[in-house]
Parts: C-alpha cells; structure tokens; sequence
C-alpha cells in the first residue's frame, strides 16, 4: 500500500528554484484558456487557487469527512495551515516547508501527490501558482460565490463612449489587462437584428429595419429596445430559456412517455416575463404559489413547476425508490436553477468540493415533502393524457372572461324563462280552481285561449332555443380548459437521510426543512418551514441567499445578450469555471437586487452597453489573443436557437402565426418517428390548421423522442436542467434545414411571397429576398449567382411541369392560383438557398 | 475547464486555422489538438477525428455490435442451467435470498420457484448449456463467451437501459455508442459513426427512448443516429418531392459558395464547418439509401439471415449491421423489444427467439465467413434477467432481475466456448466473479483501444466516465 498525504514523515525535499523557474518559463500567455494569470502578477486565491486544489486534490482532502485522507481538508483554511507535530500543509511564505509542495514535487512515487495512478498530475503552470501563492503568503478567501458582494466602482476608461456605463467600465479594464481594444460599433442593421433576435427570438422585417435606419434621434437605439421589450413575443423568447432550465416538457419522461398536463404553467411563464413579473415573485410562485395567502389560479399554475419533473407509473415500479428519485430531481433541479448548485452530487456522500454535506441535501428536500404527488403511481394509466393529480382546470383569460359573460347570460335567460312558466303555470293553473279535472282542463284551456298561448309558447320556444344555443357554445368553451400539474400541500412526509442514498435503508437519521447548514438557519420558531419559507430565503438579500440568487440568474441574462456567461452557468460550485469579471457580476447582482428584481430593468442595461453593440467582426490578431471571447473585445457570433431557427424561417415566409399561449402544438414530423414509444402505442397527427406555424416554444415537447428539428439543433430533451445549449453543426441539422416539410414549406410561402409582394423584375424580387431573410440588399457576387441558378432551375421545371407540381403539395398551406408554377417552383429553390445560409440562421 | 462551447469552437478553430493556412504555430496553441493528425482531412471530408492519444493501445476490435435484447431475457431459460431450480418447482422461493431484495411486480405477492420452462443442451465442442430455445445459439457455442455472472442497479425497464446504456439511471450522460465515437472518432464520412435501428415483432413491445443512444453532455455529432425501417431510413435523408439528388445538388452548391463569400468577408470558423456538414449531408442522401438497399445481397445471404427487404425485422437489421460494419460505422445498436416475459412465458420466448436466433447465427457467421468476426465485438443482452420465482400473468413467467443474468460476447479473440463467472445455486445472485455493467464497459473499451479511466470529460466538476466513480475491472480472463 502506498503511504497517504501526510501519513508519514518525511525528510524535508530539496525544492529547486531553478526547477520552478523554469517551469514558469514554459508558460506562455495562451497556455491553457485565459482565464489564467500571465506568470507574474498577483495571484487570487479563488481565481487560481482553488480550481487546482478541486480539481487534483479535494477528491481525497476536501469537505467529505468520509472520503478524507489523511484528516486534510483543503477547503478548510485551519485544516491546511494548523501545525501537525512540527510540519504543516501550507505553511505561509515559505514553499519550501510547505508539505504540500513537497509532496507535490517528490520523486517518489509513494509520496508523490497526486497519487501518479489517479492519472491527474499538476501541471508546471499550476505548481507554480501554488509556489508563488504560498511564498506570497498563502491568503485565503471563501469561495467566490458564497462572499458577499461588495458594490465597486470600476475605473475610468479612457474612451469617453466607455464610461457612461458601469459594465462597459469593468469590461474596459479588463480589456486593456489583456491588450485588447473595444471594437466599433456595429452597423444598425446588425445591431437591429441583434436586439430582435436576443430579445424576441425573430427576424425584424424590412419595413423595421428601414424605420431604424431612418430614425435619426439621439433614442432611437433605446426606443427600439424598449419597443421589443414590450412585445409579447419577448416573454416568449425568455420563456424558451427559463423552460430550459426547469425542464419543461408536455411528457412524463419515464417508460411509457405519457402525455402530462402541464402547458398553462408555460404559459403563465411567458406571461410572467411580459409583464414584468419581479423575479423574487417569479420565484415565490413557482416554488410555492399554493402557499401564498388566498393563492390566484395563476399562482396555483406556477406552482405546477414542482411537478413537472419526470415521472412514472411503470407497472413494479417500487413506490419508495420513485419518490426517492423525484426528491433527487428536484434538488438538482431546484440548487441548479436559483443556487447554480450541484446539490445533486451530495445525494450519496458529502459534496466533494463544496460545504454542502449529505444532511444538507436531504434536510433541503424536506421543504418538498409536503407535496401530494404519490397518486399517480396508482392512477397514472396508460391514457394520453395520463393522470397527474392534483391538478387544476383552467382557461386562458379571454375564455375565462367570455364564460362568465355566458354564464350569467345563461342565468338570465333560464330566470327569464323560469318567470314565464311560473305566469303561464299561473295562468293555465286559473281554471283548475273550479274543480275540473285536469285532462278537461288542458282541453278546456286549450281551447279556451288560444291566441295567449301560442304567443306564450313562441316567447318559450324562443328563450328554450337562446339557452340551448348558448350551453352548447359554453359546453364547447368548457373543452377549452386545459388541465395543469399543480403542487397541494398535504401532511409531510418523512424524509431521512438515505445512506450512500440508497432507498432501501432505513437507518438514516430523520431531518427537517433546512437550508445548506453553512448559509446559517431559517428562523420559523416551532413552525415547520415550507416551500414559501425557501422560496423566501432565495430571494432574500439581506439575511437569505439573495444576493447569490440574484448572481446566478445575472450571470445567465448576461449570457442570452453576450453569448456566454461571465461564470460557469451551471455550476458556482469549486469546480465550476470562476467568473471572469467578479466585480461586474456582483455589481449587476447588487443592481439587480436594487432594481427590485426588475429584469426588463436589467435586460436594459445588457443591451445599452457600448459592449453590447460592439461588431462582431474580429481580426486575426484579436481571435488569437482571446479566441473564446472571454474579454469581449467584440460581440459574438454564434448560431440561433433551434426554436429561433423555425420561427426565423416562418417569419420569413410569412406563415408565422404569432398567438401567445394555448395547448402544445405539433409541426410535421417524420412518419413513424414516435415508433418506440408504448404504453399507449402511439400515433402523431401533425395540426392540419394555422398552428402548424405557430413558434417553436409551444412545440409539443416529448421528452423520450423531442421532434427531429429541435433535436439537431440542440434542443434538450428537458429531462435535467440545461443551463447552456451546445450549439453543434451537423450533417443533421443540415437535412433537416433541406428536408423537412416545415422549411419546404416556408420556401414556398417565401417564393409566393416574393412573386406577389416585389413585381415582376428579377432583380426586384432578389432585392425583395434578400431584405427579409437578411435586411440587406444582395451584392454582385450573390446576384450573379441567384441569376444562374435562376436559370437553370427554371429550365429543369419548365421541362418537367410534374417536378414542379409535386413541390406544391408539401405542407398544407395554400397555393395561390394564380401564380406561375413554374416560377413558383424555381423561387421555391431560391428560397431554400436563403433559408439554408449561414448568415440567415446565425446572429452576430 | 473549459465548457462544451469552447471545446467545440476550438476544434472549429483548429479546423480553421490548418486549413487557412495560418500554420502549425497558430494551431498549435491549442495543446489539446496538438496530436491530431488527421486535422486537414477531416477539415475537408468532415469525417469526425477521434481525440488525440487515442486508442490508449493497440485496439482488438474496431467496432461494435450491441445486439440489445430488451425487456429482460430470462438468463434461466437461456443460458443459466440450474438443477435445484427444478427440484424446488413450485415451493416457496427460500427467504434467505428475497429478504430487503428490490422486487418489482411481485411486491408483496408470495414468492415460488419457478422451474426451467425449457431443456438445455451441451452445446459444441465446448459443452456450453444453451437452451432449447435457442437451437442456432446452440450452434454457435463455440464462438461465444457467456458471462453468467452479470448485475445492474436498475430494476425497471426506462432507468434500466439508460443504466445499461450510459453507466448512470440519471437521464444526460452519454451513451457507450456515443463515447466510443467521441473517443475514436468515425472512420466514414459518409455514414454516422454510431447507428441505431429497432426491429418489428415479438410481444408488446417495451418503450425506448432516445435518451438510449443520446450524447448527454458530448456534443451532438456524437449521438446515435436512428436508421428506420420504414419511411425516409435516416429522417429527413431524403430531398422532398419535386426535388431531384441532381437539383439538390445544386442547392448545396449554391448554398456552399455563398458561405464561402460570407466566409471570405466575416471570417467566421463556424461557416467552415457548415460547409463540411452540407456535404456530408448530401453524401448521406446517396450513401444511406445505398446501404439500406438490400437488392444486390445475393440470395443464400438473405436465406441464411432470413430477412426480407423492408420488413424491418431483426433478420433484416442483423444483415443492414454487417452493411454498416463494413462500411466503418463504429458502433452498431440493434434493439429487439418484447422480452419482457411476466407471463406466458414459454409463448413468448419462442415468439423472440423465432425472431431474433437464427439471425444472430447469421451475423456471427457472416462476420466470420469475411474474416471480420476478428474485429468486430458482439455484445448480446438485455437490461436485467428474470427472477427464480414465477409470476404467471396468463401463462407461467418471470418478474424483473438484477441481481444475476446473462449476456454474451463474442469476436476480436474474445474466447469462444467458454462461460464465465456463475450465479448461486438457484441462478438468484452472481456469486462467482460478478460482473457489473461498468466491468461490461471497461472490458469493451478495453477491446477498442480505450483505458476507461482516461476517457473522461468534466461537467460541473466531475470527471464523468462511462464507467462511473466506483473502480470497474476489464475481464481480463475472457480476451484471447
């Protein structure tokens, strides 16, 4: 057996300076990515520091006491420094005694750490860090994420243009650090394509453009931003995200992949993002809208987000391992989303690299065990869709409103009614009071007042007739309400600390509702703390998590404007990639907590930013110096979102239908895609009306088999959180750009669009193409192109009429008559080549 | 640590740089591409390179079959023989073996022994056990190494199959096919390195999801593609109607020089790598529909697989995996559902082993005939087996079984005729050289060239593996 960190004294090593500096000396400034120091400077310990004691020595010396070696906890400041009978780890100032870098450096291979067999060796540049941090003094700093954010003012840039704005100050400095410059401003057509694209997630038309082009106030920038974030379709474009993150889908997800109820909360997100929903309410309502005082139905629909995790009715599924397995969901899901927490890591064993302890996880989950979500393991059924009680019926707004409008109209028609067959009773009633049977009586008075009654029995008729009518159209509105998951409350139950979390073991000890014992405790007094308790405490800036909260969804709105996050965006944790501008995140943390968490407020000042509007443009030079953009010496450029590549292309064509809210929607898709899927067996039938082009964010989600188009182009499955989406480029996604009826079709509608909206002349209608798809006018080169292509498609479908026809039969919308088919089908394919380019699907 | 986006960029960048002729020095910041070779012809074909440093050491196989079995065979009416069980037909399962066990469908039922439903054989030279099911198996004895001493965690199909297929229940890690491409890249740029097909027929079926051949956390070019067996093969493979190959060409050229022009102005590495993966798209649509075309296999072929052009039958997909084998396709997942036997069991096992026995002979052989049984691993299995006791839901059967089953492998000098490991004396727990799923892993890495502890990637601080954190073990025993 080898001898663990510590366990043995040794001889102090010699520790060779010449060694060290010329280790230094191999260090180049892209050694690595560059987020590390160039070779002299100060060293930081959370910046440098820490990721290279996480990642290659805190498996075996960190925070999990029953994994630790050697009693050596890393991440504890005493641990590393405290005297061990005449040595210590770390001794501050003096590397030389400093066991760790002994150890570090040994040739023998049974002190040598990392242990050469766990096949994680430090490199040159990391031993030098750690020697210069020592000898610098061994300063120790609490992780990043869990100190508190200091408001600080940036410096000076020297670019007047550079200083109005608190990022574009932090990011100046930090651009001149690394001899980088901020580049121009961009053009206004990129800058309006930009803001379209980042804040509704669709193309502006060329009417737009030309608006923008032609606005010469000093706000037109601002006007524009401020008129996007008013459209209803920016909710929309967030929502896309945050449903991201929650994983949101229309599917169980497990076996059977059953339909669930769900779409009203999408809605209700979208909804929230329109209209400004605060984020600290954003936040209550999700985790704990039942709990709130007198909870609206909105608020009952948000917290559906506690439910929409993946779930099963398996046929032997073992009732304690699900419920095991969705509290381990959620507090993935929830420590992800508002924590940017690995919490999931502490289900079996304390957190490796972060203070979170397997009680931690466990006593977090307790906040959820009040939740009434074990029906389903009885009454789920195979039905599409399944069962998932509790769960609400709801309308959207208008519906609700027009339902009561029918409602009290029925009552009044029935009351009317109701009093006209009291008078006629009355009135017929008159004659029985001289005795008359009742047989001779209604001859009696039918005939006796023949006139009184038809008029009577019209006036009935006709009331009869209105009421009818009406509860047919109300029992037809009735069927309009969607049902949706929503979190009720019922008697906690148990939760125990599940040793190496295995469910079958029982012997773990009982917790309570807890927050991670190292952020403090909630005060609740005898009360048991609850959902809303939590939620509180996330949102809470002053005593609770807030700040950190407030951290992590910055970082993320940082990313949907610059294309990467200034931090990891999954991870804040010691393993995650730390911030590259800490003082800028914890300012717009502390802005946004200020504002009030306002994100529209927030979004603002993203987009205002002179870094905002930079080009995206970069010289050969600049990629080489900061090739991942890290410094934002320049805008990015990067590939649309895959619902951004549908609506794009059906924005395009003029097909988009752009509704907010109402059930999932289903696009063509490949016969026999859902093959697999049983339990029911299934059968897709695409919509045959105007939801066929509706936007990717209401597109049926099917967790087990997510449609083709959104899959190739990076879509999750939603089946776990997804901070950030790869952005691939596949063979794939490149058939379906070509292939699938969807943009076959949005071709067409753009060639018809084309034939009838810019005349006759070709250069017009290029012209014409060209502006909508990419709000610019076609140069030489793409015209001669366009013309040759032109031509020869248009020869092949002159001489094949049957080729052409066949074109007209993709999709199902409508052919205009009157239009050329041959020209339609060589327009058809010109409109696929604009469909098709990089520029089209890519913003920059 | 970089995140999958800067990892994907820089692998466009290098692209980029070699090919624009900025030169090695530029590249060769990169440390992490340093190795790769084969940069330029990838940057032309867009033929997906493998990492660099990989294979570890010289590789016995260069790809893989997984012929996935799914539902759960019983491991007792395939290869497991065991005496006592049909002494104790009918008397109460010992207690000694079910106490704190997960069960599934019997939860709470009484348990009994269930007896073989079938007879076995000694089977070739070697005398392997192979039931009367299965007489093509029994056949082929020799060339196949049954490990009886298999184990997973996972005691439901969906979490069972994505613990089979990704090491982990948690939906979003990659799966084998997935990591084997991302590893060593593909060897055909005009097919995807990692194919996926499911076969009709058997009993109702058992839902698959995609998630079964995902990338997880890898970048997408990595994931299983589905071949079809009816419809377009590949979805979206074929050009829509009223569009000819010669006119779809002439879109993708179109399209090409465009990106060129924009290239030229915006020098965007991205645009690089859209013009290879429009190429390799449209090689798709010529190549797929060629491979998927069974008309030119001559006739004693299709016999000898039993398979019928287009009927999507296992047959037919065994006979489409030799295609893709010889066509460098890396890793080949065939699934044939309807082995979940909680009752009839007898019924059904003939239903499956009908469908799927004498095929797999046929591949074997076939291989074998090519000489390429030698590089080729062939994996058969499905996620659990099936428990000692019986369940009779229409018909005698078997619930779900984790604790002990069987699977096979065979090809790459993998030892034939022989069986390894062994479970106790009523086929209940592998009590003899069990083997877990990662131990399954490790050994197939193993056989592709491929250490398991240095094929890992960090997501949010951890060095995920196939293989998972606890230590797997390559079946050293079983390799010729």
């Amino acid at each position: 057996m080898r001898n663990g960190f510590l366990t043995s004294i040794s001889p102090p090593l010699p520790c060779p300076a010449s060694t060290i500096g010329a280790m230094i000396l191999l260090l180049t400034p892209f050694q690595g990515y560059c987020g590390k120091p160039e070779a002299v400077g100060e060293v930081d310990f959370n910046r440098d520091i820490r990721p290279v004691l996480a990642n290659k020595c805190m498996a075996c010396h960190g925070p999990d006491e029953n994994e630790r070696e050697a009693d050596l906890n890393l991440l504890s400041e005493e641990s590393a420094k405290r005297d061990r009978d005449g040595y210590a780890v770390i001794k501050p100032g003096d590397s030389g005694s400093s066991e760790l870098l002994k150890r570090i450096l040994t040739d023998d291979p049974d002190l040598k750490m990392p242990p050469p067999e766990l096949g994680k060796p430090l490199s040159s540049e990391e031993i030098g860090l750690l020697k210069r941090w020592i000898d610098s003094g061994a300063i120790w700093a609490k992780h990043w994420a869990y100190v508190r954010p200091v408001r600080k003012e940036p410096p000076r840039a020297e670019m007047p243009d550079w200083n109005r704005n608190f990022i574009d100050r932090f990011l100046y400095a930090k651009m001149r650090e690394h001899d980088l410059h901020p580049s121009p401003k961009a053009d206004r057509v990129t800058l309006i394509r930009r803001l379209y694209f980042d804040l509704i997630g669709l193309p502006p038309t060329p009417a737009d453009v030309d608006a923008f082009l032609a606005d010469s106030s000093d706000d037109a920038y601002e006007k524009l931003y401020n008129r996007l974030l008013g459209s209803s379709h920016f909710g929309e474009q967030m929502a896309a995200y945050w449903l991201d993150l929650v994983r949101y889908a229309d599917t169980v997800g497990y076996h059977g992949d059953q339909d669930h109820n769900i779409s009203p909360y999408r809605d209700w997100v979208i909804n929230a993002f329109n209209s400004n929903m605060k984020f600290d309410q954003f936040t209550r309502e999700q985790l704990a809208g039942d709990l709130l005082p007198n909870p609206t139905i909105q608020q009952k629909i948000a917290s559906g987000y506690n439910r929409v995790l993946q779930t099963t009715h398996e046929g032997g599924l073992q009732p304690k391992e699900y419920l095991a397995i969705y509290a381990a969901d959620r507090m993935r899901n929830l420590s992800a989303v508002w924590m940017g927490a690995t919490l999931g890591c502490a289900q079996c064993h304390n957190h490796k690299y972060d203070p979170y302890t397997m009680k931690d996880f466990y006593s977090m989950q307790a906040f959820f065990a009040d939740l009434d979500e074990a029906q389903h393991f009885k009454v789920g059924g195979n039905s599409l869709p399944t069962n998932r009680p509790p769960e609400l019926a709801v309308w959207n707004p208008e519906d609700r409103k027009q339902y009561q409008r029918m409602q009290e109209k029925l009552a009044e028609l029935n009351r009317q009614l109701h009093k006209h067959e009291e008078m006629a009773a009355q009135q017929s009633a008159a004659p029985t009071k001289t005795g008359a049977l009742p047989n001779s009586d209604e001859k009696l008075s039918n005939k006796g007042k023949p006139q009184q009654r038809s008029k009577s029995d019209h006036l009935k008729d006709a009331l009869s007739k209105q009421i009818k009518s009406l509860k047919s159209k109300s029992d037809a509105l009735l069927k309009k309400q969607r049902k949706s998951m929503i979190s009720v409350a019922i008697k906690p139950r148990i939760i125990r600390v599940l040793p190496r979390g295995n469910w079958l073991d029982e012997s773990g000890e009982i917790v309570s509702p807890a927050i991670p014992a190292f952020m403090g405790k909630l005060e609740t007094g005898e009360r048991r703390p609850t959902r809303l308790d939590l939620a509180n405490w996330l949102v809470d800036a002053k005593q609770g998590a807030g700040l950190l909260t407030a951290r992590v969804l910055m970082n993320r709105l940082w990313y949907l404007m610059f294309g990467r996050g200034l931090a990891d965006l999954a991870d804040f944790g010691g393993q995650g990639t730390p911030p590259t501008h800490p003082e800028l995140l914890d300012r717009l943390a502390i802005e946004f907590v200020d504002s009030g968490w306002d994100v529209k407020q927030m979004i603002r000042l993203l987009v205002s930013s002179q870094a905002y509007q930079q080009q995206s443009l970069v010289s050969e030079e600049v990629r080489k110096l900061d090739p991942q953009n890290m410094w934002y010496a320049r805008q990015s450029r990067y590939r649309l979102p895959a619902e951004s590549i549908r609506d794009n292309a059906l924005a395009i064509s003029g097909l988009l239908v752009e509704d907010v809210g109402g059930p999932s929607i289903r696009p063509y898709q490949p016969t026999g895609y859902y093959r697999h899927l049983n339990f029911p067996k299934r059968v897709y039938h695409h919509d045959q009306d105007s939801r066929q082009w509706r936007r990717g964010v209401y597109v049926h989600w099917q967790r087990q088999f997510l449609h083709p188009m959104l899959k190739a182009f990076d879509a999750p499955s939603r089946e776990e959180c997804t901070a950030q989406r790869p952005r691939s480029n596949t063979p794939l996604a490149a058939l379906v750009l070509l292939n699938d009826p969807t943009f076959l079709e949005a071709a067409r509608a753009f060639a018809s669009r084309i034939m009838t909206e810019a005349g006759e002349d070709f250069d017009a209608r290029l012209d014409f193409a060209f502006r909508v798809a990419l709000s610019r006018s076609p140069d030489r080169f793409e015209k001669k192109l366009f013309r040759r292509n032109y031509e020869r498609q248009f020869e092949y479908y002159r001489n094949h009429p049957e080729q052409a026809k066949k074109l007209q039969t993709v999709g199902i919308s409508p052919v205009p008559k009157e239009l050329g088919q041959t020209e339609l089908a060589t327009w058809t394919q010109l409109a696929r080549i604009l469909l098709n380019l990089n520029e089209t699907t890519t913003r920059n | 640590m970089k995140s999958w986006n800067d990892m994907e960029m820089m692998l466009k960048r290098r692209t980029f740089l070699t090919r624009s002729g900025l030169g090695f020095g530029a590249a060769a910041l990169y440390s992490l591409m340093q190795q790769q070779q084969s940069a330029q012809a990838n940057a032309n074909t867009g033929r997906i390179p493998g990492l660099p440093g990989l294979p570890h050491f010289p590789p016995r196989v260069k790809r893989v079959i997984f012929l996935c079995m799914a539902g759960g065979p019983s491991h007792l009416e395939t290869f497991d023989y065991k005496p006592k069980l049909n002494e104790l037909d009918g008397k109460p399962m010992p207690e000694s073996f079910t106490a704190g066990q997960p069960i599934a469908q019997l939860q709470g039922k009484e348990l009994k022994v269930q007896g073989h439903l079938t007879k076995f054989r000694a089977s070739g030279k070697s005398g392997t056990l192979i039931s009367d099911f299965m007489p093509w198996h029994q056949k082929m004895a020799d060339d196949i190494c049954v490990i009886k001493s298999m184990q997973t965690e996972q005691i439901n199909h969906d979490p069972a199959h994505t613990f089979m297929n990704t090491g982990s229940a948690i939906s979003g890690r990659p799966s084998m096919g997935a990591w084997i491409t991302y590893g060593l890249g593909v060897d055909t740029d005009e097919l995807p390195g990692f194919v996926v097909m499911t076969s009709v027929g058997g009993r109702n079926p058992q839902p698959i999801a995609s998630r079964q051949w995902g990338t997880g956390f890898l970048p997408s070019r990595y994931q299983g593609v589905e071949f079809n067996s009816n419809g377009d093969p590949v979805n979206y493979v074929r050009p829509p109607g009223g569009i000819t190959n010669a006119q779809q060409r002439e879109v993708i050229d179109a399209i090409r020089q465009l990106n060129e022009h924009r290239l030229r102005k915006v020098h965007n590495p991205e645009i690089e790598t859209r013009i290879a993966a429009y190429e390799m798209a449209f090689k798709m649509q010529s190549s797929v529909p060629e491979l998927v075309d069974l008309s030119n296999e001559p006739k004693h072929i299709l016999e000898m697989y039993g398979a019928k052009p287009g009927d999507g039958s296992f047959a037919s997909n065994c006979l489409l995996a030799r295609r893709l084998a010889e066509r460098g396709v890396r890793f080949i997942h065939l699934y044939h559902r309807g082995w979940d036997h909680h009752g009839g069991l007898v019924k059904y096992m003939n239903i499956c082993c009908g469908l799927t026995d004498k095929p797999t002979w046929a591949l074997l052989t076939d291989l074998k005939q090519r000489g390429m049984l030698d590089d080729t691993l062939i994996i058969w299995g499905g996620e659990f087996g099936r428990t000692p006791m019986s369940q009779s839901k229409g018909g005698a059967g078997r619930d779900h079984h984790i604790k002990g089953f069987s699977m096979w492998m065979a090809g790459g000098g993998i030892k034939g005729g022989t069986t390894y490991g062994n479970t106790d004396e009523l086929g209940y727990n592998a009590v003899e050289k069990p083997v877990h799923i990662r131990d399954l892993h490790a050994t197939m890495l193993h056989m592709l060239g491929i250490d398991e502890s240095r094929l890992s990637v960090r997501v949010q601080g951890l060095d995920m593996k196939l293989t998972g954190v606890e230590p797997s073990h390559v079946l050293e025993e079983i390799l010729g």
